[in-house]
């Protein structure tokens, strides 16, 4: 773990920590212009919370949001204000520059549109753009795993194009399929389960994200790289078939 | 692998539930569990097993089984009628059963889940330490799902101190009227103020989209003040999201780890077993306290407990 406060010029970012139920501390970054940055370091200082601070006994929960890092102890055997403090120092504590190192990005294949992305005809229209310039403009990036959350293995990606950022559904989807790639906001991502989901699907991917089975059951890993690859339906279906 | 029990009949949703996965929101993979804690910990503690033994958990309608071998076993939580060959079966209380014998349940007429715990407790399909059953993933349990007819039941050999049966002093009193204890939220800031105020004074009705996941409340429309998106923030069993169309929802055991509307609200860890037993067409009332005082009345219900249930924790 990169953990160096003086190399390169450390900044803390401004943030505000508030109480998150009578168990838990939430510190929120402020707006910067940098979400990338600043889900990187609200990673980098959640893993010292869980490698480095207190046994899990005592920190029940560490999660780290986009802009946000929320700590959660069991209070019969941590101090409130002891566990503010645990996670104030842990901020100071964490360089802002961090990386997600340079390894190649993973290449997850995607059908857009059609049957497999059901928001994608609406959001081009939304958008004014051609189905053609959305997908360019979705797979030509290569983006960070900001965080992994919201359903096991589902990994925040960014950044997306700014011509792409769109708000979430009003009302979530009641069955959002495996494998199907949203945007939201800033970010894209990918549902690796059946689960309800507020994201606008703009495809589907074949690739199998989540194998419980698996010694290693979720796909992405935390601060690695990842690119889109457009297929076809019928590739979808030929590779869907084959399994993972 | 030692089948216990047979289901003849599933219930509408029976599943395998221990405590599930605690601590690992940051890989997101929710907690899971029973979604009453309290009423499942006294099913085991009457047998003897360890409060997070695998059991049933059992929502609405609950499943007829049989004994595949003799065996003691002990039905808390919501009351479902239940019958053993036919007598009515006491509950909190450690029954023997015999093999051959069919335990039936039925319909539940207040709360919503029933537990039936066996003693030496459950085993199922592991996922991080856990039996507990998520199916958005086909997680544990059995094969992930919720139970069938003809599944088996396999049977884990734990043992400890059997309590025999739970003092009446502790077994929750269900109702169709909940009030439960909650903080302000972290992004209480984000609705209106009046709409705040009525949130924490009016009585909510529980939408028929009522899951383990979470239950969708309708009656007052919480109207936010501040609709900018909002990035993805953690969120936790008990915490009332706000999303854009107005209708709060309160999370559950099953709750997705982060999400991206307004938390108004976090239920008391004390009210979260509670929360599990609200059925659609409940009343919900939510009563504001301060920080403090939701760690000191968790620590103080904790005490309480102990003195029966000297493993359980809320945490």
């Amino acid at each position: 773990m990169k953990d160096s406060p003086d190399s390169g010029e450390k900044t803390t970012p401004i943030f505000e920590i508030k109480p998150f139920g009578g168990n838990g501390w939430i510190a929120e970054f402020s707006d910067s212009n940098d979400n990338i940055a600043a889900a990187l370091f609200a990673n980098a200082v959640a893993r010292k919370l869980r490698e480095e601070t207190a046994p899990a006994a005592v920190f029940t929960d560490v999660v780290a949001g986009i802009n946000s890092l929320t700590l959660r102890f069991d209070p019969a055997r941590a101090d409130a204000k002891e566990a503010r403090a645990a996670l104030a120092d842990a901020i100071g504590a964490t360089a802002f520059n961090q990386t997600s190192g340079d390894t190649k990005p993973m290449e997850i294949p995607v059908c857009y549109g059609g049957e497999h992305g059901p928001d994608f005809d609406d959001l081009c229209t939304h958008l004014s753009l051609t189905a053609s310039q959305l997908i360019e403009a979705h797979a030509t990036r290569v983006y960070h795993v900001l965080t992994l959350g919201f359903a096991p293995g589902f990994a925040y990606l960014g950044p997306l194009d700014p011509a792409l950022h769109t708000p979430r559904l009003d009302t979530p989807r009641p069955r959002v399929e495996p494998g199907a790639v949203g945007v939201a906001g800033a970010f894209t991502g990918v549902y690796p389960l059946v689960s309800p989901g507020g994201w606008r699907i703009i495809g589907r991917t074949p690739a199998r994200l989540f194998d419980p089975k698996a010694p290693s059951p979720f796909l992405f890993e935390d601060a690695s790289t990842v690119r889109f690859a457009p297929i076809t339906a019928s590739e979808f279906s030929s590779r869907g078939k084959a399994g993972p | 692998m030692n089948a216990i029990a047979t289901i003849l009949k599933p219930g509408l949703l029976t599943t395998v539930q221990d405590f599930g996965r605690p601590g690992l929101r940051h890989c997101g993979v929710p907690q899971s569990g029973a979604a009453d804690r309290f009423s499942f910990a006294c099913a085991n503690a009457a047998l003897g097993n360890p409060p997070g033994a695998a059991a049933l958990e059992a929502t609405l309608t609950g499943p007829t089984l049989r004994f595949d071998c003799n065996l003691s076993f002990c039905i808390t939580g919501a009351e479902m009628n239940a019958l053993l060959n036919d007598r009515p079966v006491a509950a909190y209380t450690a029954i023997d059963a015999r093999q051959g014998d069919v335990l039936s349940l039925g319909a539940a007429r207040i709360g919503a889940r029933s537990y039936i715990a066996f003693c030496g407790g459950l085993t199922g399909d592991d996922f991080l330490g856990s039996f507990s059953t998520y199916p958005p993933a086909t997680l544990g349990g059995v094969e992930g799902r919720a139970l069938q007819k003809d599944d088996r039941l396999c049977g884990a050999s734990l043992t400890g101190h059997a309590v025999r049966t739970i003092p009446q002093s502790l077994r929750p009193v269900l109702t169709h009227d909940f009030i439960l204890r909650a903080c302000v939220g972290p992004d209480a800031a984000m609705i209106d103020p009046s709409s705040l105020e009525k949130f924490f004074a009016t009585a909510f009705t529980v939408d028929r989209r009522a899951g383990r996941m979470g239950v969708r409340l309708n009656g007052v429309n919480i109207a936010l003040a501040d609709k900018r998106p909002m990035t993805s923030s953690a969120v936790f069993p008990g915490s009332v999201q706000c999303p854009p169309d107005g209708a709060p929802f309160l999370l559950l055991a099953d709750a997705q780890t982060l999400g991206g509307y307004p938390r108004i609200a976090q239920l008391i860890t004390a009210d979260l077993p509670l929360a599990g037993q609200i059925r659609p067409g409940d009343r919900v009332w939510f009563r504001k306290v301060s920080e403090a005082a939701a760690r000191d009345i968790t620590l103080q219900k904790q005490a309480l407990i102990s003195a029966s249930l000297p493993e359980f924790s809320f945490y």
